[in-house]
């Protein structure tokens, strides 16, 4: 396996992912050194490569990439691996808001807690966060799936149109259109699959307590339930 | 965008907070290069009855003296310093001897009253440094880095709300207590409803800036016996739009978020000091840490000393 190391310190955005793409030429495994939190880095890349960012990325790391995956050793900002249409982001730390935003397929792993709108818009693909979720989580929703571990903050899955929200902790409240359901024996059985997969050990007990959050209508009605014709 | 941070130094004791403050506006400044500020507390050493103005003066030809004359002729002037700016300003900076803090306000408007002169501050237990231009070029003039104090909090702005000038860069102050500052990013959409009620209070607006609101609506509110901690938590049911504010008090610095989240904020803390910011990047030039907390929305956090 070729690997390249990029030291991030007096570069700019631009530069560290001008040179990512280059490098993915003629490299499996790129790692950036000193970080220091930088947004932007990775934006756009479509290849297949891995990456490691060794520390805490700042807003929109890995937006619209496909195929590529990434692990940040820190936290992230707002926005990672928004719009994302391939691939998979792990993130060792926390992350900010927008967790997801728009993706369209693959993966994003949050270990620790994340802030609001987690997923909002998202139309494929998967969200894993091992902590808790924030505000107006799943907002707009239209497909694929979020899994919170912990607890997830008001107003959950507002407006969601398709998709499904797994919570293992608590669910503060839920959004317009949102509903709580039980799990399926074999959606438990694809989660503990899954979460096992990205180093989620989870005791049988805690599958248990999940409890999904649907759409109650794919046409939903915002007025008073007596206006609807 | 605007960046906001705030530091507190739990021990109490004197830090070089002017250098940590500067580095962390110096990491914010990409969201925002019109104009930046600190509000540096604890380092001024001041008597009890002293009172620092920064006052920002026109190079016109007798300008200065007038402003001198003007100070004097009410309070003695016990030092003085000149800090060159930029188009065509300087800031005298004076020392002066009060009676009472409630002489303070009286005497910076009697100065306002002479043209193309503003008081930009006057302060008792921490320096304003505020201007036009970019954080480094800003910390360089004034000398940040060599500011010592216990606590600060610091703005890189991009405007929003008003005219990009001295006095419109962040922090603002209130005197309707002493030394309560605040650096904003955001709006505040219900303006008229939060500062119609203070102004029947009796509380003078010098602006139409929502962040000078802010800072009259904490102080207001500190006045009646809240506790920073309380003022923040009902600034954020009282007050709509997007926003994110810290503010700076002689004790302490506070964060408080709107309650849809449409600002970020978060913190970081640990036995030596406790840091609040627009982003990550800035807590990391004052503590090494791994454990960022997003400030969720409607959230306020707060460290007293």
């Amino acid at each position: 396996m070729k690997e390249l190391k990029i030291n991030a310190q007096e570069k700019s955005p631009r530069e560290i992912n001008r040179t990512v793409k280059q490098a993915t030429k003629e490299n499996d495994r790129i790692v950036i050194e000193n970080p220091n939190a930088m947004h932007y880095l990775l934006a756009g890349l479509t290849e297949p490569v891995d990456v490691v960012i060794d520390g805490s990325a700042g807003y929109f790391v890995a937006t619209m990439i496909h195929g590529a995956r990434v692990h940040i050793n820190g936290n992230a900002g707002w926005f990672p691996a928004d719009n994302m249409t391939a691939g998979e982001v792990i993130i060792d730390g926390s992350a900010g808001d927008g967790v997801g935003q728009g993706i369209y397929g693959g993966t994003v792993v949050v270990h620790k807690d994340v802030g609001s709108r987690t997923g909002e818009i998202m139309k494929n693909g998967t969200i894993i966060v091992g902590g808790n979720s924030g505000f107006m989580s799943g907002l707009f929703m239209m497909g694929g799936r979020i899994i919170v571990l912990g607890d997830i903050s008001d107003d959950a899955g507002e407006s969601i149109i398709r998709g499904t929200i797994y919570v293992g902790g608590e669910i503060k409240s839920l959004g317009k259109n949102a509903k709580i359901e039980e799990l399926e024996e074999e959606e438990t059985s694809e989660l503990k699959e899954l979460l096992e997969n990205y180093d989620f050990h989870l005791e049988e007990t805690s599958y248990q307590k999940f409890r999904k959050i649907v759409p109650r209508s794919a046409r939903p009605f915002y007025g008073q339930e007596s206006e609807e014709g | 965008m605007c960046g906001i941070a705030g530091v507190v130094f739990k021990d109490k004791k004197l830090h070089p907070v002017g250098k940590f403050m500067t580095h962390m506006l110096n990491a914010l400044q990409h969201r925002g290069p019109d104009s930046a500020g600190f509000a540096l507390y604890g380092g001024l050493g001041l008597g009890e009855h002293e009172y620092l103005l920064n006052i920002e003066v026109k190079e016109k030809p007798g300008l200065l003296e007038d402003v001198k004359a003007k100070v004097e002729t009410a309070f003695p002037i016990e030092s003085e310093e000149i800090i060159p700016s930029v188009e065509n300003y300087i800031i005298y900076r004076c020392k002066v001897n009060l009676d009472s803090f409630s002489q303070l306000k009286p005497l910076i408007m009697d100065v306002d009253e002479i043209d193309d002169v503003i008081v930009l501050n006057g302060a008792h237990s921490f320096e304003m440094i505020k201007d036009v231009g970019l954080v480094k070029d800003i910390a360089a003039r004034y000398n940040t880095e060599d500011k010592m104090g216990t606590h600060a909090i610091g703005h890189t702005r991009f405007s929003t709300e008003s005219i990009v000038d001295r006095y419109h860069a962040h922090p603002f102050q209130s005197y309707i207590i002493p030394d309560i500052t605040v650096v904003h990013n955001g709006q505040i959409t219900n303006y008229w409803k939060i500062r119609d009620p203070l102004e029947r209070k009796g509380h003078i607006f010098e602006t139409d800036n929502d962040t000078e609101c802010i800072v009259h609506y904490i102080a207001d509110k500190l006045a009646q016996d809240y506790s920073l901690e309380e003022a923040l938590e009902q600034s954020v049911k009282d007050m709509d739009g997007p926003f994110s504010y810290i503010v700076g008090t002689p004790n302490g610095v506070g964060i408080a978020k709107d309650q849809l989240g449409l600002r970020p904020g978060v913190m970081a803390e640990n036995d030596e000091v406790f840091a609040v910011a627009s982003e990550e990047v800035a807590l990391r030039e004052v503590m090494d840490t791994s454990d960022i907390d997003q400030i969720s929305p409607g959230e306020s956090r707060a460290y007293t000393i």
